[in-house]
């Protein structure tokens, strides 16, 4: 059967559509994942919230905005210092957060007034800010607040501010994607087209998808300002609240996360024409795709090979010694989902890895077709996978590394095997030539490290001494 | 000199120094003993709590959610958690406890939690008559209280769910406040010195797990059912911290009439000292001369350090109000100047706490400012605006940009400490908690003279 | 000739994110233009590139034609008619896999 029940789910026999091994001459017509669906209670899954879909995933990534979060505390709290998205403003939004900090008085009264006293006091506390994204949570949709009036209101008192409002509680979605969703419409319907960006190249685009983690959007940025095009907009890394307001100008769309920002690249295409160009932006293979299409887009064929010529000298001879040391080594990535299939074939054809196990938190069914496309036969695909799955995994792959978040790579390390933060980085970016070195180091020094050797003795049973002078691991 | 308390005028929040009631009540749920607390909400609710304990002790600790979706806020999810429960039980064969803590959304609905666990005892009997499970229902609305209160609630909701009169079993009950493992390992061995035999809620020497040969440990809470059910016949309870496990105190004093003595969290010489004579009025065991010697040594390396290093240092310390009092007057033991103290929540307690008044008493020469229902940008104005100058920051990691962005040295203390490496593992509690914390305040003067080759050549030698 | 169609097939699904837009009419337009370019440049006929939405498909036909002369020796070997038959295969097969029989629930749904 290769839709597979684990044991671990004998009395939540809903989970087999879950979870696929692919058995040769298999396709996607015949078994794909059921994703992007409700998720069964207790099972310890590892989906977050819609909120935080939308704000710590895109919203919060915006370099020049006030997050205003209108909600109790601990919404505010929670999708701040959790992230690894740097801007070039001294990191204003990873530094501040404003929360209407909503009290039992204001669920039995109304927060309105809460939320207006909380806007002024946000923009006077930030004089140099005149923007702000102003989220929903649980407790402001249930007592059904109009937030948007009161920005409305704000907004016709003082000219110079914009406010984005984005009403996606926590509860509105199965998992974080429904928020990237909501904000994505969101934005496109109420704020694109409204800013008219500075043209300085003949080439523009719109960078999509992508959220700088650890820096990771320098590096195309250099890619493409060596091809003489300008980024009218980063959708959201390391953007201005203006620059995202004006992606209507851009001729083309380059999109690396479909599943975040998939929509607002559909919405321009459909509204203002401007055509889709997916990429895959980790791995040297799928870089060079990458920039020629875009090269040839804009008739700059030329430029894209002398980057790609330049990367490869740079690098390629280290990817090259990585690839040998890294021969066989057993993969597992259980991120969001699509580094699901940016990453799979990436590690497999330029590092020698397998990549035996993936788990999505929050893809959907597309995000399986593809990576049941790219993945390797006899590899497992998990949709929204649970920690008793995960050590099923584990007992039948015997993975070597999994790439996941800090929690559940805490758990692994109990049983011997090293995590790398899928999602944030060990120490990125991970994107382009340059990034993927990276992303190998981290894989080579998190297996070759000696303390799993170590790990593995019991000095009950008589561990052997090392002779004097040899190497003590 | 002067000591104005008083709350912050803003309404809203601009960078929380505290979260929310269900974080707390996690917290203590995670440190019992085959135990998988259920949050009610949606999944945010556990999913960052999760990755906040994770970002603090890199350890997972095993939370379950009900998956709150939008149905629910039409219908309700009793029935949600009802599922959870039973999954829980099914999949999980060595869980005895589960905790059901409530959300702001779930109490916004009004979902029954009572009302579900009383129908469920029925049931599970009936359902896994191999299986004993004890369900305790915790509500800590999210638009409630901070995360303080939240393990308030929960440290309660354990007691009077779980406390069962019983033969007199000789033993104290400790109820110490938020702490990290190494403080409780510090207290713990300060009872098994005076022979003592007690109940710690909660015993979480275990989140400090080991990588084990066999692959088998995993990190949970040490403190059993067991454990909490004898509470009800125990000697006393000493308390040690006012907003953070008092009302379990005066709970298990009041139903089954355990004699109660709160104290002050033991941080510093003297509040240890009050806390170990405490303990040893109650149970009439002297305090060994190896104690004696502990202390001596902390007096020792306080006294290398105080008057020539920390002397006159002005100090902001922020976070939960217990700690903060606490800190401040170690502070003052070691001749640095608090003057200015910040608590995240708003209880109008605070004001009115007989610790504020002690602290101005030992505040001769200089003037103390308190604020209440605090943020951090209270701290970052005060520096900014230069209405404060400071020689140190004592506070959790949320406020790590007010010390970075103006240069203050600041030790990192309380909860979270994601930001420095493995600071749970060491106590600020008791003797060696004060060593480590001066030791650590030193050290942070030290670099930072360095950095700014501010006299640096002090150290040339000492 | 089944042969051949299965081994673009194979590339196309492993490397091709076009064929992979959000809905069902996105993917069949790529799989048309992108795949009617690529056979196109093959036989070195000229491609209709005037507007930005063909200079997208006519990116991606490029990059797929390059690859396929290179890991698809025979290609080289086709006459126009050929590789008209060819494609045509390569699209149907293509349709058949993202689009008519895809069990992607989200495919038919008429927003983004």
């Amino acid at each position: 059967m290769p839709m597979t029940l684990f044991q671990c789910d004998t009395v939540i026999p809903e989970r087999e559509k879950h979870c696929y091994i692919k058995a040769p001459g298999e396709d996607t017509t015949q078994y794909l994942p059921s994703a992007n669906i409700a998720t069964i209670p207790g099972t310890l899954s590892e989906r977050g919230c819609s909120f935080c879909g939308a704000k710590l995933v895109i919203g919060g990534v915006i370099k020049d905005a006030i997050q205003l979060i209108h909600g109790p505390i601990g919404c505010a709290y929670d999708t701040w210092h959790t992230k690894r998205y740097p801007s070039d403003n001294d990191n204003f939004q990873l530094k501040y957060v404003m929360s209407t900090n909503i009290k039992e008085k204001n669920v039995v009264f109304g927060a309105e007034k809460q939320l207006r006293q909380s806007i002024k006091e946000s923009f006077d506390a930030c004089p140099h800010i005149k923007r702000m994204i102003i989220y929903t949570t649980c407790t402001t949709a249930l007592i059904g607040d109009d937030p948007k009036a009161v920005a409305e209101e704000y907004m016709e008192a003082h000219p110079d501010v914009d406010i984005f409002v984005v009403q996606c509680p926590g509860f509105a979605g199965v998992s974080q994607s429904k928020g990237h969703h909501v904000l994505n419409i969101a934005w496109f319907h109420e704020k694109v087209g409204q800013v008219e960006p500075k043209i300085t190249s003949k080439y523009t685009i719109n960078y999509i998808g992508d959220y700088n983690i650890q820096n990771d959007a320098l590096i195309f940025n250099n890619y493409f300002t060596r091809m003489g095009i300008q980024i009218i907009a980063h959708f959201t890394a390391n953007a201005t609240y203006d620059e995202c307001r004006s992606m209507h100008r851009a001729q083309l769309s380059v999109v690396n996360c479909a599943r975040s920002a998939g929509y607002i690249a559909n919405e321009l295409k459909k509204k203002y024409g401007i055509p889709r160009l997916d990429m895959d932006s980790w791995g040297p293979s799928y870089t060079a795709d990458g920039l020629r299409k875009v090269g040839s887009f804009f008739g700059l064929e030329k430029e894209a090979e002398k980057v790609i010529e330049e990367e490869e000298a740079k690098w390629r001879a280290k990817i090259e010694w990585y690839k040998e040391q890294l021969q066989g080594t057993k993969m597992c990535i259980w991120t969001g989902g699509p580094r699901l299939w940016h990453w799979t074939h990436a590690v497999e054809d330029e590092l020698g890895i397998t990549v035996v196990a993936m788990s999505s938190k929050f893809g959907h069914q597309e995000d399986f077709e593809k990576v049941i496309a790219r993945g390797q036969t006899g590899s497992i695909y998990i949709d929204d996978g649970n920690e008793l799955e995960f050590f099923e995994v584990i007992d039948m792959m015997k993975p070597d590394i999994i790439f996941t978040g800090p929690r559940v790579g805490d758990l692994v390390k109990k049983v011997h095997i090293p995590y790398i933060n899928g999602h944030a980085y060990h120490n990125g970016p991970y994107q382009g030539y340059e990034g993927f070195v990276n992303l190998a180091r981290d894989i080579y020094n998190a297996t070759h490290s000696p303390l799993w050797k170590l790990a593995a003795k019991d000095i009950r049973k008589g561990v052997k001494k090392e002779a004097q002078g040899e190497a003590t691991v | 000199m002067t000591c104005t308390v008083k709350e912050k005028e803003r309404v809203g929040v601009i960078n929380p120094m505290f979260t929310c009631q269900p974080a707390g009540a996690q917290y203590a749920a995670i440190g019992v003993k085959d135990c998988i607390p259920l949050v009610h909400g949606g999944q945010g609710c556990s999913m960052f709590v999760r990755l906040l304990f994770a970002q603090h002790f890199k350890e997972n600790f095993d939370i379950a959610s009900s998956s709150l979706h939008e149905d629910a806020a039409v219908f309700g999810a009793i029935k949600r958690a009802e599922e959870s429960i039973h999954t829980l039980i099914q999949r999980y064969p060595h869980v005895r406890v589960i905790p059901i803590i409530t959300t702001c959304s779930t109490e916004v609905i009004g979902d029954d939690i009572d009302g579900l666990l009383l129908k469920l005892n029925r049931q599970l009997k009936e359902r896994y008559p191999e299986r004993e499970i004890f369900l305790v229902p915790i509500h800590s609305p999210s638009f409630v209280g901070s995360h303080m209160s939240g393990y308030n609630v929960a440290i309660k909701a354990f007691v009077s769910t779980l406390a069962k009169k019983g033969d007199p079993n000789g033993k104290l009950n400790l109820i110490t406040g938020w702490s990290n493992p190494g403080d409780i390992k510090e207290l713990k061995h300060y009872l098994r010195e005076m022979e003592v035999d007690a109940t710690v809620l909660f015993d979480n020497e275990g989140f400090d797990a080991p990588i084990m040969p066999d692959k088998k440990s995993f990190t949970q809470g040490n403190t059993t059912v067991e454990d909490i059910q004898g509470m009800a016949n125990a000697v006393a309870t000493i308390s040690t911290a006012k907003y953070e496990g008092y009302s379990s105190g005066e709970f298990l004093r009041e139903r089954f009439s355990v004699p109660h003595h709160p104290c002050n969290p033991p941080i510093g010489i003297q509040a240890t000292d009050d806390f170990l004579n405490t303990v040893s009025e109650i149970t009439g065991k002297p305090i060994p001369e190896s104690l004696v010697r502990e202390r001596g040594q902390a007096i020792d390396a306080l006294a290398d350090l105080a008057h020539m290093f920390l002397a006159d240092k002005r100090v902001a310390i922020y976070g939960s109000a217990d700690q903060v009092f606490a800190l401040a007057k170690f502070c003052q033991e070691v001749e640095m100047h608090p003057v200015l103290l910040l608590m995240g929540d708003e209880s109008s307690l605070y004001a009115t706490d007989p610790r504020v008044k002690e602290l101005q008493d030992n505040a001769t020469t200089y003037d103390m400012e308190i604020i209440t229902g605090s943020d951090l940008f209270e701290l970052e104005r005060r520096v900014r605006d230069k209405e404060v100058e400071l020689d140190l920051i004592l506070g959790h990691s949320k406020g790590r940009w007010v010390a970075i962005d103006n240069q203050i040295p600041m030790v990192r203390v309380g909860f979270p400490t994601f930001d420095r490496a493995g600071l749970y593992r060491y106590p600020i509690q008791g003797y060696a908690g004060a060593i480590w914390l001066g030791e650590a305040i030193a050290n942070a003067i030290f670099t930072d003279m360095e950095y700014k080759k501010n006299k640096e050549w002090l150290l040339n030698v000492w | 000739m089944n042969e051949q169609i299965e081994e673009l097939v194979t590339y196309i699904q492993e490397r091709c994110l076009w064929q992979f837009h959000s809905r069902s009419w996105d993917r069949e337009e790529n799989i048309e233009a992108i795949l009617t370019k690529t056979g196109e440049i093959l036989v070195e006929l000229p491609s209709v590139v005037e507007t930005d939405a063909e200079k997208c498909w006519f990116a991606d036909a490029r990059i797929l034609a390059a690859t396929f002369k290179q890991q698809y020796p025979w290609i080289k070997s086709l006459n126009a008619e050929a590789i008209k038959v060819l494609f045509d295969g390569v699209k149907a097969r293509m349709r058949e896999i993202t689009v008519e029989k895809s069990r992607n629930e989200e495919l038919h749904q008429p927003n983004y």
